[in-house]
């Protein structure tokens, strides 16, 4: 029948090179068996309808042949526990070798807030070229175990020696949906950072606050903090009055038991104000002279390896927030996905 | 097809998967070829697509559990299958596990049954 050749040559070129011939001389051996019964119960041959009728019954013949190819996998389930826990190790230790390494070449020059944006927006593509390196020689892994029987070692298997002792705690803050905050802990946060607050107030005024007898030496200086200090200072008194009073709110409307990551966000985001204020300073001076007229020959280059130390310091606070804002914003993110996929069963 | 259908049709592909091996193996204490094998199946109720049944062959093969031997029957070349002694081992195996999990699964629903009277 020329149907059912036309057929097979179709099946045959979806079919595993070495075994074509061998699978359609089969294939052919059985749909012919099962063709002369069918038109022995009919006492005549197919009609043209009746054959292709039949044939569109076996299924196209790319369905008929992908059962014949060997399965495979880009990142089988053999090897996929050790893909995820490697594709882990390797993305934690490239952000910290990434953070280490940018924070180190922007402490190397005086750093620009642009230099920490450009920072940060490399951050995916960093972390999207290592996850695409750990997946291509798991890939090549695969392909290895698969066609060359390559033996891998018990990577993926627990070790036997693990102790039920030695397992993390558990998360006190109970982020996790755990444990529920004390109010003695939330009446604590109230009255601490009201004192806090008042404390900070007081500073300008009474800077032995702060540095203790240190400032009574630090006025007889011939330096003085750079107007920027104060924008941030009132940044950072703000930031203290929300926390204060969203603390006694939350008090006073009875909700301090559950701890709240979206407003811990809003702290953290906020809290990166003043630091970018600082690192936008103006000539990225922190520091200024007393009298310039006078001291500026005298002190200029000690005044300049003054600033660019308390610049490297901010930056390097500025990334350490950032990233802690970027992982709060991750476990965030985790936490209502978990939360949607329990309420979701 | 709906989700439910959906998740149906997933679930009764792979309660199938076993029992479909079991079945061909069971078939093949007797020497069959391909057609003839998945007529026998059909009659015992057990319907099985050609692009199932004859891959999985080659793969049972392959595996040690089947021989085969390409003969001449009624004017045609066939090729014939049968248990390998392998096979037979493995099958005895098999069917003494399916009777196990058949045997707790039907305590189980017993004591369910029960329980709901």
């Amino acid at each position: 029948m020329e149907l059912l050749d036309r057929y097979l040559e179709a099946v045959r070129k979806h079919l595993p090179w070495q075994r074509q011939d061998d699978i359609i001389a089969e294939l052919r051996a059985n749909l012919e068996a099962q063709l002369d019964e069918k038109e022995a119960a009919l006492g005549r041959p197919l009609t043209a309808a009746e054959a292709e009728a039949w044939l569109k019954q076996l299924g196209s013949p790319i369905l008929m042949a992908a059962p014949y190819q060997p399965q495979q996998y880009l990142i089988g389930p053999a090897i996929f526990p050790i893909y995820r826990n490697v594709m882990k190790i390797a993305l934690t230790w490239c952000a910290i070798i990434y953070t280490v390494a940018t924070a180190t070449a922007l402490l190397i020059k005086t750093p620009h807030l642009s230099d920490f944006v450009h920072a940060m927006t490399d951050v995916p593509v960093i972390l999207l070229t290592t996850a695409a390196w750990v997946t291509l020689v798991f890939a090549a892994l695969e392909y290895a175990v698969a066609h060359h029987r390559v033996k891998l070692p018990a990577m993926g298997a627990p070790p036997s020696a693990w102790s039920p002792g030695a397992l993390p705690h558990l998360d006190p803050n109970g982020v996790s949906g755990g444990k529920s905050r004390t109010y003695a802990k939330a009446v604590a946060e109230v009255i601490f950072g009201y004192l806090f607050l008042i404390w900070l107030l007081l500073i300008p005024k009474y800077p032995y606050l702060l540095m203790g007898p240190g400032a009574y030496y630090l006025s007889s200086l011939p330096y003085r903090l750079a107007p920027v200090w104060i924008p941030a200072y009132w940044c950072v008194v703000a930031l203290s009055v929300l926390q204060v009073g969203w603390n006694a709110l939350n008090l006073y409307r009875g909700r301090w038991q559950k701890p709240q990551p979206a407003m811990h966000l809003v702290y953290k985001t906020l809290g990166m104000v003043p630091i970018i204020l600082l690192l936008n300073a103006k000539d990225h001076a922190i520091v200024l002279l007393k009298n310039p007229a006078l001291d500026q020959a005298r002190l200029g280059a000690t005044l300049d390896g003054i600033n660019r130390s308390i610049n490297w310091s901010v930056a390097l606070i500025c990334a350490i927030a950032g990233l802690q804002l970027l992982w709060g914003i991750v476990q965030l993110i985790l936490n209502v996905y978990r939360k949607r996929a329990v309420a979701g069963r | 097809m709906t989700l439910t259908e959906n998740l149906f049709e997933n679930l009764r592909l792979e309660l199938r998967r076993g029992c479909l091996t079991l079945a061909v193996l069971a078939q093949l204490r007797q020497e069959r070829y391909g057609y003839t094998l998945r007529k026998a199946l059909a009659d015992d109720g057990l319907v099985i697509d050609e692009s199932t049944l004859y891959p999985l062959l080659r793969r049972l093969e392959a595996q040690g559990l089947l021989a085969s031997e390409w003969r001449e029957e009624e004017k045609r070349n066939k090729r014939f299958y049968r248990l390998t002694p392998e096979g037979e081992q493995i099958f005895a195996q098999l069917l003494q596990e399916w009777h196990a999990i058949n045997a707790s699964i039907q305590a189980t629903l017993n004591t369910s049954t029960n329980s709901t009277l």
